[in-house]
């Protein structure tokens, strides 16, 4: 670490502060790189950043923090603050606590977040851990509450789930506030929970971008949790299923999702597909908004087109891994070469995460005897290759916004993309574009290489058609997707918000939760 | 401990009375643990050597197997009970390998503690005959070596060959002793009486070397569960120190005996607290045999029914049933430790006479009958804190016996002997009622420190 931050409550109040659970700046991967570029992009705002952790343990900086960040608070979630371990009234408040927790673990929201928090609050500093998970009040407390919920569970089970859920729980709402403009959730979870908070407590304005959909992806990782335990009778039980303890993580979760919602005056996603969910989950349809993510329009556009005669050209730009699907790209080059028999099928990406999978990829073309069709060409510079070639395939099982259609859009290459996360958005265009600008390429189902293989060949074959959809798509993303203009769609909500006047805190006479949502 | 009383109460359990009787003789040898073994051989030895050697030469004798057995049973002590937990632990993982190894690290150390300790006391205070300081130093080297080789005695499941082992090398022991101590005197006494604990000694040694043919290896991996159980090596030394805290402080009593050099006794009370915790023996058999048994099998199934993924109701239900069985236990003890210890009183002038004690010893024979019956409730007591593994408040516990028995022990010890021995009772009095009120409150509220409390999973 180059520089230590000072952490809340000692850091200087910020323009935004950043809510990050699981990610920046110790873990590297999509939604830490999008908010790196998010804090440089605006180096005259100051950053707080949040990160919401497990433990205490030490970890490294996936990213040097730019100088515009101004304090790091961390919030361990398994380990709330100890606070002390006597003083007077632990057992009514842990009462008064039952209800709200209890609701929250049943799909409560922002009033019962508020209504903890307003327990909490006279406390602070000197209520923790101690007192509110290893006390003999909390004890009797989970034990009614696993009473009353979950009578036929597993009390073991239990215990120790709705320990973690309320570490976390305690551990956001006990942390030392940072001060700042606007909360700036980058998921709901704990760090939506955190910006429920802040907004409660602070009375500014919170926004949320979700990239993915925080309470599916809990929701997947839940239902196949092997260390959950089933009660030995689900399985006979003919009619609906009891409430179980999966329900306990998922609902609770859910209750996390609905009070950050709730609290925030911004839902932000990158495409429609996501908003959806968010409806579903109880988001305000007034507040959701779409901004997707933006690439370096400027400089893509740049590309040349390679004008000298070669052979047609594909390629499947990204890491050869089972997600991206590359056996079907495969497949679809073996498909197309019957009718173009000088095909090139390129395969741009790196080859070292998985490389069982290369082997099994590179077992197929030698079967399917491609050898002279596709190339692995390894990790390469995307710019050097844009412009020779002439469509793009993306066979992945699951994306969310991939920016390779962007950035070969971007340089006049249309894409034949499956229709996983915003792929169909991104070719074919929003519902509410306007003017419409017509397809950017095709889209098609999952792992089917006939479809991929007509879709290309139509590009290839059908020269008007492809310039027609490459000037669509390189239309589209200057218009929509141009890094410089998100930049400022995001600047705009932050201005808004930063001048937005502090409304009434949960402790204020005036406060109305309905204000609040 | 027990595993050694499902085995009991399975021999006891047999249809015919010698099953009974054989369940109940057991008992009595192995529950009774170091302190019965220690009245038993002096009581047996003095009946034999009244006549044999002249009263002089027997209090030497006695001196030496009395420090012996009191300062070994506490040097080793923190010894004992942090190997004992180390063996437990290993045997419940199932990797007994590590047992031959462990017991010769085990027994070097009491070894190095003997000779650290009785090492120079012996010819720099003792003040004794050399040939009697000699055997006097090896005496204490086996008595440490039998405390020790006693920890595998648990886990041992063949109790014939360790009762065996005892009651030959009790009677060689006595024969021993008799024998040469009618040619040499108290030397051929110390003498004669180690042969017979060598006896003990080295026939538990082999037996364990048999039930574990094991390769010896990581002899001191048990050395870091000093760091871990620290409080268990201080339980360790505070228990043993308890009980003889009060024998020690009446050796300073005007009355006592300096027998030789720094070594002093006073027999008249020593022999009346010996004799009237002889009394317990009852207690301890029922105890071993039926209530920590049954409170073992309700102790195991609430913890059982907890991993199985019990429900709450489950759970609170296996609670009441822990309760219920040590209240009705508790009762049935009661009643007879009661019963025992009431027409012991009564009795105490007829019990001193036929074991020609002095009369002077009756009023503190009483006092010791009724400490004992309190000094029984509350080892049962931390037998309990020890099964839900309460090392704090069992240290505590011990801590205040030990303050306690030296402390009115002092204060009485000033008072003239009609107050003799009142500083004991009134000790074992007071630490019973602290660890029965810290079982009672650990009981009660089970489950939260199965859960929380006492759950190392738990920060």
């Amino acid at each position: 670490m180059s520089r230590s931050l000072p952490e809340a409550p000692r850091a200087p109040k910020a323009d935004v502060c950043l809510l990050m659970e699981g990610s920046y700046p110790y873990v590297a991967g999509g939604v830490s790189t999008w908010t790196h570029d998010l804090i440089r992009s605006h180096a005259d705002l100051t950053f707080h950043i949040v990160a919401l952790v497990a433990d205490r343990s030490a970890r490294k900086l996936a990213y040097d923090l730019p100088p515009n960040v101004t304090g790091l608070t961390h919030v361990h979630l398994q380990d709330p603050p100890a606070g002390w371990r006597w003083q007077p009234g632990t057992g009514r408040l842990l009462r008064d606590l039952e209800r709200p927790l209890a609701r929250l673990q049943q799909g409560g929201g922002l009033a019962e977040v508020a209504e903890v928090l307003r327990l909490l609050a006279p406390r602070r500093g000197r209520i923790g851990k101690r007192a509110l998970l290893n006390s003999e009040d909390a004890f009797r407390m989970v034990v009614r509450m696993c009473r009353a919920a979950l009578p036929d569970a597993s009390f073991l089970e239990y215990f120790w789930g709705s320990r973690a859920l309320m570490s976390g729980l305690f551990a956001t709402l006990l942390v030392p506030m940072p001060q700042a403009a606007v909360y700036h959730a980058i998921s709901t979870g704990y760090a939506g929970l955190f910006a429920a908070r802040a907004r409660l407590e602070t009375g500014r304005p919170a926004l949320l971008t979700e990239h993915g959909i925080y309470t599916n992806e809990r929701r997947i990782e839940i239902l196949m949790a092997e260390w959950l335990f089933e009660g030995a009778d689900t399985s006979l039980a003919l009619d609906k299923k009891k409430r179980d303890l999966r329900d306990l993580w998922l609902d609770t979760f859910a209750s996390y999702s609905k009070a950050c919602y709730d609290a925030c005056d911004r839902i932000i996603t990158l495409y429609g597909g996501n908003q959806e969910f968010q409806r579903r989950q109880g988001a305000d349809p007034a507040k959701l908004m779409i901004v997707p993510n933006g690439i370096d329009y400027a400089g893509y556009s740049q590309v040349q087109r390679d004008s000298t005669p070669r052979p047609p050209t594909i390629a499947l730009i990204g890491r050869v891994v089972p997600i991206k699907d590359v056996k079907t790209y495969i497949r679809a080059a073996a498909i197309l070469r019957e009718d173009i028999p000088d095909l090139k099928a390129m395969i741009l990406g790196p080859l070292e995460e998985d490389p069982g999978y290369v082997e099994e990829c590179r077992t197929i073309v030698k079967h399917l005897g491609l050898e002279q069709t596709v190339i692995f060409a390894g990790r390469v510079r995307l710019t050097d290759w844009l412009g020779k070639v002439d469509a793009i395939a993306l066979t992945s099982v699951s994306e969310a916004q991939p920016l390779v259609i962007l950035e070969a859009g971007a340089s006049g290459v249309p894409t034949v993309a499956t229709d996983v996360g915003s792929c169909s958005e991104l070719l074919m265009g929003r519902p509410d574009e306007v003017p419409p600008l017509g397809p950017g390429g095709a889209v098609t189902p999952l792992a089917s290489p006939l479809d991929t293989a007509r879709e290309l060949r139509a590009l290839l074959l059908d020269r008007p058609w492809r310039e027609r959809c490459a000037q669509a798509i390189a239309r589209r993303v200057a218009q929509s997707y141009d890094k410089v203009a998100i930049d400022r769609i995001y600047r705009a909500i932050y201005d808004e918000h930063i001048a937005m006047p502090t409304r009434p805190t949960h402790d204020q006479q005036d406060f109305q939760l309905s204000g609040a949502a | 401990m027990a595993g050694i009383g499902f085995a009991l109460r399975r021999l006891a359990r047999r249809d015919d009375l010698l099953g009974v009787l054989q369940g109940y003789a057991h008992s009595a040898f192995i529950t009774s643990g170091p302190w019965m073994f220690t009245i038993l051989a002096l009581a047996g030895i003095t009946l034999f050597g009244r006549d044999l050697v002249g009263v002089e030469e027997l209090t030497l004798f006695r001196v030496v197997v009395i420090y012996n057995f009191c300062f070994s049973v506490v040097f080793t002590g923190p010894l004992v009970l942090v190997a004992t937990r180390y063996l437990a632990d290993a045997i419940y993982a199932k990797e007994v390998e590590a047992a031959p190894g462990m017991l010769l690290a085990t027994l070097g150390l009491a070894y190095a503690i003997a000779a650290l300790t009785a090492g120079p006391f012996y010819p720099l205070f003792s003040g004794l005959p050399m040939p009697v300081m000699l055997g006097g130093l090896v005496n204490f080297f086996l008595v440490c070596g039998i405390w020790v080789v006693s920890i595998f005695l648990s886990a041992l499941k063949d109790y014939l060959a360790v009762t065996v082992a005892f009651g030959v090398g009790m009677a060689t022991g006595m024969a021993g002793a008799v024998l040469l101590g009618d040619r040499f005197g108290a030397a051929g006494m110390v003498w004669g009486f180690s042969a017979g604990l060598a006896a003990i000694q080295f026939g538990l040694i082999a037996r364990v070397l048999a039930e574990y043919p094991y390769p010896v290896g990581r002899m001191f991996a048990f050395l870091g569960y000093f760091r871990k159980y620290a409080d268990l090596a201080l339980i360790g030394l505070f228990a043993n120190a308890a009980v003889w805290t009060d024998k020690w402080i009446m050796w300073f009593a005007p009355e006592r005996e300096l027998v030789s050099g720094a070594m002093a006794i006073y027999s008249a009370y020593d022999g009346a607290m010996f004799i009237a915790y002889l009394t317990t023996l009852p207690a301890l058999t029922l105890f071993t045999v039926n209530i920590e048994t049954r409170f073992f099998e309700h102790y195991q199934g609430f913890y059982r029914d907890i991993q199985k993924h019990a429900t709450y109701d489950q759970i609170a239900r296996n609670h009441s049933a822990i309760i219920a069985a040590l209240l009705d236990s508790s009762r049935n003890l009661i009643i007879l430790q009661g019963a025992v210890c009431a027409v012991c009183i009564f009795l105490a002038p007829a019990i001193v006479g036929v074991l020609g004690l002095q009369y002077q010893q009756i009023g503190m024979f009483r006092f010791g009958v009724l400490g004992a019956f309190f000094q029984v409730l509350f080892l049962f007591c931390t037998v309990i804190l020890a099964y839900f593994d309460l090392r704090a408040r069992n240290l505590t516990a011990q801590l205040v016996y030990l303050v306690t028995n030296g402390g009115f022990t002092l204060l009485f010890s000033g008072m003239g002997f009609p107050w003799y021995g009142y500083g004991y009772f009134l000790a074992s009095l007071l630490a019973f009622a602290v660890a029965y009120l810290m079982v009672a409150d650990a009981v009660r509220r089970l489950p939260y420190f199965a859960f929380v409390a006492n759950n190392p999973s738990v920060r």
